[in-house]
């Protein structure tokens, strides 16, 4: 019997990594797999807290819906986000995060 | 109702010029109409409260502002009528009346804005009835700036010309350092008496320490010495004369500038001769005798008419005013009235001159006017006359008068006051001699002619006072002073000294200037000339030490605040605080994508902490 | 037992998860972190699965490591990304993003700890594992009713994901169409983005 608090550690833990991976590496391509982490590690949140509300050992399933939406919103993101960063690497030859630097202009 | 009528003195000339300014400044002839009908109303007023047709009246007094505590009055506003105040509004009202109509006359043909002048011209005469009238020195100290408005208003009427507005700055300034000591020493008078209005002054000057009594006396006479043109401050009197004529007749001539030697005098009456300590008398007296002497100096070497009528002014202020030094009132308002009536006349009739040679005023440039003019030749020599001295017109009475005042105090200004007169003869005689004899020495004066009746009328009717104004039987009646009488006619040593001084006068004016045939000053040339032409480099000293010095010093002041202070740390200590506010701000707008993920992960952390945490402990 | 082998499987998946995350960020090579992220996902889809979510761990599987995973490592064979260098100039910058990491995962590892019933509470995985799960004897009339039913439902073959689609077609229907146009306009970006840029 594993306790409510240990998927949610896991969570927070997972969540962490991808969150460190952005802030940490240049490449954006891989920004972005940590990204998909980041949207992964709280999915096993959302179907833990579905479990632990449930009762009688049905889970109650909205949280459940959620994650699925994010699922698919995951998808729809990398879709896009990758063809940006292809466009980005034709514009730039790199795909460096340092190398975005337009906005500055 | 009918006990309020004399407030119609201060309302309808302050109504006219209201009126004048807002509604006719389109208008020039009806803006006139209007002016010398206020003038007539005041005038018709005066005459028929002195003839006693009216019923003596006590005005309402109205409280202006009600500030009474212990030992603080209230400020009230109301109209004294005893005969000092009313003889002299007769002279005001009477100058201005005469005045107003030989404007007419003199601005004919003039391009500046003539309602503009009228309604200057009212407002003065409102403000010199209040200076005249009031009851208290509040309100004096008003009609005091009110005057001094209107005649900055008047002599730069032509303020196109860059001399008239530099003079009307002149007279405005220079008179406001006077008004502050005026200022300080009503404030003083309010201390040291407990009351500003003249009929509850006479009181206790027993109890109060000779030292504070002069320090207030000298202030207050500090206002005199602003408005009368005394020694240290006189130098704004000349340069006013960039005024049109009529107005130096009326305001630099009669009225505003005798408002010093008419508010002195009421102090006088009202504190009690025992207030004029002896320190402040000395110093009155002597300002008003170095003034005579300095001005009649300066005046032998003027050549324009105007100036020499100018400094001849300031010379028989600075009688008046030693007469008041001197503690004789009396002597002093007599001289006020007669001069103001012949000096009136000499100003007038040296406007009429100016128009009649086309706007000339050197004399050099004048001559063998006496054919020409003879109404404005014969009137100029009365009022000449009168202002010379010559037995029989009024000058002499009341320059008798002061005299003996002085001999029988001290004759050291008794001896100033005799060499004044010596040199006043000097050079009125010069100034007669080179104008209305010989041949003309210019254009403008060859052509020369009377111009208009209503330039004449006013000559003669003050040719007319200047004679008789010094008789008795006028002179009892109409001398703005409690009880005058005229005294008789005495030989004695003010007589023949006078009349030595009157015969040393002519006699040199006549062997220098002999029959006006010469084209220009014989004296002119050496220093002495040049020093007295310079008007002995008084206001040389005033342009350049004084003035120099002040603005030198504010230059610098303000450009410490405004360089350091302002531009330095309000401008730009602002601009470079927010400067470098912006460069930390445009730090996180860096274009850098990974400075922005630092940012996002900083506020991930923020979000975190508020969710997890605040909210939790709810 | 069951409870133990769960909690055990919980355990193992979990360290894999974390370890292969880390290899995501910590390896130069894109194609390796591409890798380690597969693993990441398999093993998460292996926590969903222990906790009875066996459609969302499908998807998990299908979407993740399928189809997101083959699309990065398309897209980094197609760019062919070098491997990063790792230089000094970049370790202010990892011990910062380090930093906020850590101290994010510690505040969660807080507030988890911190919500009642975290550690001593109920058993995410009960419907499928817990047999010592005190089901409170009393099975009334009214806890019966409360569940409306759904036990016997439990047991049959695919009750989860018919749970989970009666939900999502019938509580969520205008959300789930709404989702629907997002991924439709995805698919459009992605192409607009992709298509050739005309220089003219």
């Amino acid at each position: 019997m594993t306790p409510l608090a240990h998927y949610l550690i896991l969570s927070g833990i997972l969540f962490s990594i991808g969150l460190a991976g952005v802030l940490i590496r240049k490449n954006i391509i891989v920004v972005f797999m940590c990204l998909e982490m980041m949207l992964s590690a709280a999915n096993i949140s959302l179907v833990a807290f579905s479990r632990a509300q449930g009762t009688e050992g049905v889970p109650v399933y909205d949280p459940q819906v959620l994650s699925l939406f994010v699922v698919a919103v995951a998808a729809a993101e990398v879709a896009i986000g990758l063809a940006l960063i292809v466009a980005m690497f034709r514009a730039r030859k790199s795909v460096e995060s340092t190398a975005i630097t337009t906005l500055k202009d | 109702m009918i006990q309020n009528l004399p407030w119609l003195f201060l309302l309808l000339p302050l109504a006219v010029a209201a009126i004048n300014w807002l509604c006719f400044s389109k208008c020039a002839c009806c803006a006139a109409a209007l002016s010398i009908l206020s003038a007539l109303g005041t005038f018709g007023l005066c005459v028929a409260y002195l003839a006693g047709m009216m019923p003596a009246a006590a005005p309402d007094i109205y409280t202006w502002m009600p500030i009474a505590t212990e030992g603080m009055p209230s400020l009230s506003l109301g109209l004294l009528m005893d005969p000092l105040a009313m003889r002299m509004m007769l002279v005001v009202t009477g100058i201005g009346l005469l005045v107003h109509i030989f404007s007419v006359g003199y601005m004919k043909g003039d391009a500046s804005n003539k309602s503009r002048y009228f309604a200057g011209l009212s407002i003065f005469m409102f403000s010199m009835t209040m200076i005249v009238m009031a009851d208290n020195l509040a309100m004096t100290f008003i009609g005091w700036e009110m005057v001094g408005f209107s005649s900055y208003l008047l002599i730069g009427h032509w303020f196109n010309k860059e001399s008239a507005a530099d003079a009307a700055k002149k007279a405005f300034i220079t008179n406001r350092v006077g008004d502050f000591g005026f200022l300080i020493g009503i404030l003083l008078t309010m201390a040291v008496f407990g009351t500003l209005t003249f009929s509850e002054m006479g009181v206790a000057t027993a109890g109060i320490p000779a030292a504070v009594l002069t320090a207030t006396v000298l202030c207050l006479f500090c206002g005199a010495v602003g408005k009368s043109a005394q020694f240290p401050l006189h130098v704004w009197l000349p340069d006013a004369m960039e005024g049109p004529t009529p107005v130096s007749a009326l305001i630099h001539a009669a009225t505003m500038v005798a408002a010093g030697v008419y508010m002195l005098v009421r102090l006088q009456v009202s504190m009690g001769e025992a207030a004029f300590t002896d320190t402040a008398c000395t110093v009155i007296a002597s300002v008003g005798a170095i003034t005579a002497v300095l001005a009649a100096l300066m005046a032998v070497q003027q050549d324009d008419i105007k100036r020499v009528l100018a400094y001849s002014t300031l010379s028989q202020l600075g009688y008046m005013v030693m007469a008041v030094g001197l503690l004789a009132g009396e002597a002093a308002m007599f001289h006020l009235y007669t001069h103001a009536w012949f000096k009136a006349l000499l100003f007038l009739g040296a406007g009429a001159i100016i128009v009649g040679c086309h706007h000339e005023q050197d004399i050099w440039k004048m001559g063998g006017l006496g054919k020409k003019m003879p109404i404005t030749t014969v009137c100029f020599l009365m009022g000449t006359m009168a202002l010379i001295a010559i037995p029989g017109f009024s000058g002499f009475f009341s320059k008798e008068l002061i005299l003996d005042a002085a001999l029988a105090k001290s004759p050291v200004f008794f001896w100033v006051g005799a060499g004044v007169a010596a040199l006043t003869t000097f050079y009125m005689a010069r100034l007669c001699l080179i104008t209305f004899l010989g041949t003309a020495r210019a254009h403008g004066a060859e052509h020369a002619s009377e111009k208009s009746f209503t330039m004449s009328m006013p000559l003669i009717i003050l040719a007319v006072m200047a004679v008789i104004s010094g008789y008795g039987f006028v002179a009892d009646a109409l001398v703005p002073f409690e009880g005058f009488h005229a005294h008789g006619f005495e030989l004695g040593l003010p007589f023949y000294v006078s009349m030595g001084s009157l015969v040393l006068g002519l006699a040199l004016a006549w062997l220098i200037y002999g029959c006006g045939k010469r084209s220009k000053d014989p004296l002119a040339g050496n220093a002495i000339s040049t020093a007295l032409r310079e008007r002995l480099y008084i206001d040389k000293f005033y342009d350049k030490g004084l003035i120099g010095l002040l603005q030198d010093c504010g230059t610098r002041i303000i450009e410490f605040i405004d360089t350091t202070i302002i531009r330095g740390i309000c401008v730009q200590g602002t601009s470079w605080l927010i400067g470098r506010f912006g460069i930390l701000l445009s730090w996180i707008q860096g274009g850098s994508l990974r400075a922005y993920s630092l940012v996002i992960g900083i506020g991930v952390l923020f979000i975190m902490f508020i969710l997890a945490f605040t909210f939790h402990s709810l | 037992m069951e409870a133990a082998i769960s909690s055990i499987l919980f355990y193992l998946f979990a360290t894999v998860a974390v370890l292969s995350a880390f290899g995501v960020v910590a390896s130069r090579n894109p194609v390796n972190s591409a890798m380690c992220m597969a693993v990441s996902f398999a093993s998460t889809a292996a926590i969903l699965f222990c906790m009875g979510a066996q459609f969302l761990g499908i998807v998990q599987i299908i979407v993740y490591a399928g189809a997101i995973l083959v699309l990065f490592l398309f897209v980094v064979m197609m760019l062919d990304v070098k491997s990063e260098e790792r230089n000094l100039s970049n370790l202010p910058r990892a011990i910062i993003g380090v930093v906020i990491a850590g101290v994010f995962a510690g505040m969660v590892t807080k507030a988890a700890l911190l919500l009642p019933d975290a550690t001593a509470g109920k058993c995410p995985v009960k419907a499928l594992c817990c047999t010592d799960y005190d089901a409170t004897p009393d099975t009334t009339v009214a806890e019966g009713e409360l569940s409306g039913g759904a036990l016997p439902e439990l047991a049959q073959d695919n009750a989860d994901v018919k749970s989970l689609g009666e939900t999502l077609f019938s509580q969520y229907n205008i959300p789930f169409v709404i989702l629907s146009f997002a991924l439709l306009a995805g698919t459009v970006g992605a192409v607009a983005l992709g298509r050739k840029i005309r220089k003219d």
